[in-house]
């Protein structure tokens, strides 16, 4: 096997010993967790080193009845999401690669921010927001309970969280598929839609394909709306399921493992079906002649396009920072939107407690950003390990790459924690912050790495081929031809990876070393001590230091960061 | 050469964390945060130890301590639920200490291998403003009255809310409990998740009185000018200890002896007292109702534990219909 893989292996230059190692990098970061979660699975008592009782537990968790409904649910949901998602992102997407919208870059900007806001803070805002006596219902008189706290409320609340990863998508292939293509069809005679319709959309098929895929199993992993909504709604998924084995004593690792095995096969049928969609035609578009987009001017429709995306903007971000904003700042949530209740105290407890939330913040952004460097140098290796080399086993390597999103945040914590915390490693990882940037890697590699195979899906071989007709080695062309062709997509989804590891719960409550907090896990701290005005302060702290970063690089690299357009 | 920079950094960034935790005491707490932290600086000033803090909720304790069997890090454990460590006992895993400054803790709340650090009680949580009555006993809230008005915290998500079941259980009989919670499920009452989740809706006003919350944070919260009561039910409650005990696997036994000498210490126990818990130890002041004025109903923990299942598979079937 081993032989016939080394021979598989493109020779001559540094190719085969990177791909050697990115190879051994991703089975180490993500295999190595999942390992131990299956064998966890099969083996309940694992964690204390007993190999008795194998796969005991598959029979009487499989054949609960229970089970059927949850996962009927999970499906419901996913499903639901990723349609809203893409009826809401594709236009948006579309209307922001192909037409001049006013605003352009801005746009951009502001559709990062939704990311940056936790998913559980999102769904508390929006509780605050609609639920009886909220703020919705002091500033108007409305309160919308009966919609939040149902199935429509779930999705409503899970797509304006996840919709930006397919609005990026969306709009960075197409302004890559743009261009040449279209244009050709224009000069034979095509009209703009006939030419959008034919050409544009059916080529970017991969990037939409691969974006819908994130947002299914980002869906069906997440746990913070459901857990927050959905108790109410009496709308229980697997995830919840699962987190529940870990709520309370007893802890059931083992049963959450089965579990966990469950959703990760949902992920599987997912991904057969992306795989399917990708890779039945040749989606090559970028010969790389470079190509300007022609964007549509849009005349007196931009308004109501305008209308469109202010509207998604303010669901999306204005809503929740409001509601964040407007707990910070009163004195007492009971006390509500008064001008008595306009208060510092939350803002001047965080000053008073600046070591701890310092320490929180710049643990976070270090955190985040050794995530976006680690996994875009990782996701654009693999992505073109998967799409290019002739290589026995890269269809293993792919799925690898996307477990990760189908794993719970929590399940992926446990296992890096059953695989890390041994004493037979020569470098003790565990207990310490390499654990959250493994965690954060491992949980964020799917974006790179989805995100590059789609562009490399869209590269023509011959760019490569003519690279080293000239001469050049596997590096200068991964440097000069294959990385500048593939900085759109991936920054994009490094900044993606950057905005979520700013902001990631479940799985740094569980593998943060003792003594080192992230953002996330002091606004938690906060709200379980029953100050939500602390926490909700802290949240906006760091929502706007994150988006200031990122518009300062974006104002920054203007010329260089494809982002700006 | 240039995609290796960012490699290089990333890999700078994974060695440079690990110098953090070279021989300090490691200690998991369940919250609240302030009170840990405020012991461990406190005990650093005093001992010239260091101590290094996870704290979090009990059940993200365990199941940390759970997937570390292999090699377990924690020294110290703090949990909020009683019956945890009486479960870690039992597997053999506590180390046997009992400290001089445990005396005027009353018997029930220490044992050779744990010892409370506070206790807390369960509670009605009433928001002021509301449009309905305060209500003076858990029964109250089946008054039509409180329709749709009633939040309560998930038994399977919080062990204190547990414990409320199995005071009710004791005090009413298993008839009327059952009854009593049909009759609030009939009246619309919510069960959202953990005991943060069902006290939000009632502080901003959405619902109003939580069945069954865990006192300290609300009289916390009261503290800080939010317009809530916290009502103790003449028919009696139950409260919920916080056991303190060290792990059999530490490596520093004494210093672990230490700390659980110092968070017994009045110093300690007024760090205990200042977050509206009840000070284990009779002796010091607590700012709220103590075990002495609390109607308590006494429970047979270990029976009722063992039922566990069945009274949760109950309470499930009356929240599912």
């Amino acid at each position: 096997m081993l032989t016939r893989l080394i021979r598989d292996l493109p020779q001559a230059n540094g190719a085969g010993i990177v791909m050697l190692l990115t190879g051994a990098a991703l089975l180490l970061l993500v295999g190595l967790p999942l390992l131990y979660v299956v064998l966890q699975a099969i083996f309940p008592g694992w964690s204390r080193g007993q190999l008795t009782g194998a796969f005991g537990l598959f029979v009487p968790l499989l054949s609960d009845p229970a089970l059927l409904g949850l996962l009927g649910n999970t499906l419901r949901l996913g499903i639901a999401v990723v349609v809203v998602c893409a009826l809401l992102a594709i236009p948006l997407g579309a209307l922001r690669a192909l037409t001049r919208v006013p605003g352009g870059i801005a746009w951009d900007v502001i559709f990062l921010i939704p990311f940056m806001i936790p998913p559980y803070i999102a769904a508390l805002s929006w509780m605050l927001t609609l639920q009886p006596r909220g703020y919705a219902e002091q500033l108007s008189g409305l309160s919308a309970n009966a919609f939040l706290f149902s199935f429509p409320g779930i999705v409503f609340v899970m797509v304006l969280n996840v919709f930006p990863v397919v609005y990026f998508a969306v709009s960075r292939t197409m302004m890559s598929v743009g261009g040449r293509y279209a244009a050709a069809a224009r000069v034979s005679g095509a009209g703009g839609w006939r030419t959008f319709w034919r050409i544009t959309l059916p080529l970017s098929t991969p990037g939409i394909a691969a974006s819908l895929l994130l947002v299914f199993a980002l869906t069906t992993e997440e746990f913070g709306t459901p857990a927050t909504l959905g108790a109410q709604a009496g709308y229980k998924v697997l995830v919840t399921g699962i987190h529940e084995r870990f709520a309370d004593w007893p802890i059931d690792i083992p049963g959450a493992a089965v579990l966990s095995l469950l959703l990760v096969m949902l992920a599987m049928a997912a991904f057969y079906l992306q795989h399917w969609l990708v890779t039945r035609r040749s989606f090559v578009s970028q010969t790389g002649k470079p190509a300007p987009v022609e964007r549509t001017e849009l005349g007196l429709w931009r308004w109501p396009v305008l209308g469109l995306f202010g509207l998604v903007a303010m669901a999306s971000v204005a809503v929740p920072i409001l509601a964040v904003l407007a707990t910070a700042f009163t004195g007492t949530l009971s006390g509500g939107l008064t001008l008595e209740n306009l208060s510092l105290r939350h803002f001047e407890a965080l000053l008073a407690n600046r070591g701890g939330a310092l320490q929180a913040l710049s643990t976070s952004l270090g955190l985040a950003i050794g995530a976006a460097l680690v996994t875009g140098v990782l996701g654009a290796l693999v992505g073109y390990l998967v799409v290019r080399a002739h290589l026995r086993g890269k269809g293993l390597l792919d799925f690898l790459s996307l477990l990760p999103n189908a794993m719970p945040g929590i399940v992926v914590a446990v296992g890096l924690i059953l695989a890390w915390n041994q004493t037979w490693w020569p470098i003790q990882v565990y207990n310490t912050g390499a654990m959250l940037l493994l965690a954060y890697a491992c949980l964020l590699l799917p974006y790179p790495v989805r995100y590059a195979s789609a562009a490399f899906r869209q590269m023509n071989e011959n760019l490569e081929a003519a690279a080293r007709v000239c001469g050049a080695g596997f590096f200068t062309t991964f440097q000069r031809i294959l990385l500048p062709t593939l900085a759109p997509s991936l920054l994009v989804s490094m900044l993606l990876v950057f905005a979520i590891a700013s902001r990631e719960l479940v799985a740094s409550l569980m593998v943060a070393p003792a003594g080192m907090r992230t953002v996330s896990t002091f606004v938690f701290g906060q709200f379980e001590q029953g100050s939500p005005g602390i926490g909700m302060a802290m949240s906006a702290v760091a929502v706007f230091t994150t988006t200031a970063l990122l518009v300062a690089l974006a104002m920054f690299s203007r010329k260089r960061l494809p982002i700006a357009g | 050469m240039q995609v290796l920079k960012p490699l290089a950094l990333g890999v700078s960034l994974f060695a440079l964390p690990g110098l953090a935790t070279a021989s300090a005491l490691t200690v998991y707490s369940a919250g609240p945060g302030a009170l840990i932290e405020n012991l461990a600086a406190d005990f650093t000033q005093v001992t010239g130890i260091e101590v290094n803090v996870f704290q979090s909720t009990t059940g993200q304790v365990m199941a940390r301590l759970e997937s570390e069997r292999a090699n377990p890090l924690a020294d110290v454990v703090i949990s909020a639920s009683w019956e945890s460590a009486v479960s870690l006992h039992d597997q053999g895993l506590l180390h046997e200490y009992r400290s001089p400054n445990a005396a005027t803790v009353p018997d029930f709340l220490k044992s050779d291998h744990y010892v409370a650090q506070g206790v807390s009680a369960l509670a009605l949580v009433w928001n002021r403003d509301s449009d309905v009555s305060q209500p003076a006993d858990w029964s109250d809230l089946t008054d039509a009255a409180y329709r749709n008005q009633v939040t309560m915290p998930d038994p399977a998500q919080s062990g204190a809310a547990f414990e409320l079941l199995t005071g009710l259980l004791t005090a009413k009989g298993e008839d009327a409990t059952w009854s009593l919670i049909d009759a609030l499920i009939e009246n619309d009452m919510i069960v959202p998740g953990p005991n943060a989740r069902a006290l939000n809706p009632v502080l901003q006003g959405a619902k109003s009185v939580v069945f069954g919350a865990v006192d300290y944070i609300s009289l916390g919260q009261q503290a800080e000018g939010e317009a809530i009561e916290v009502i103790f039910p003449e028919s009696g409650t139950v409260i919920a200890p916080r056991p303190m005990m060290i792990l059999a696997s530490t490596n520093m036994p004494s210093e672990a002896e230490q700390f659980i000498d110092f968070v017994l210490s009045e110093q300690g126990q007024a760090r205990v007292a200042e977050r509206y818990l009840m000070p284990s130890r009779t002796d010091i002041e607590a700012l709220r109702p103590t075990l002495e004025e609390l109607t308590l109903i006494e429970v047979d923990s270990e029976a009722m534990n063992a039922q566990r299942e069945v009274i949760l598979g109950r309470f499930r079937e009356a929240t599912d219909r």
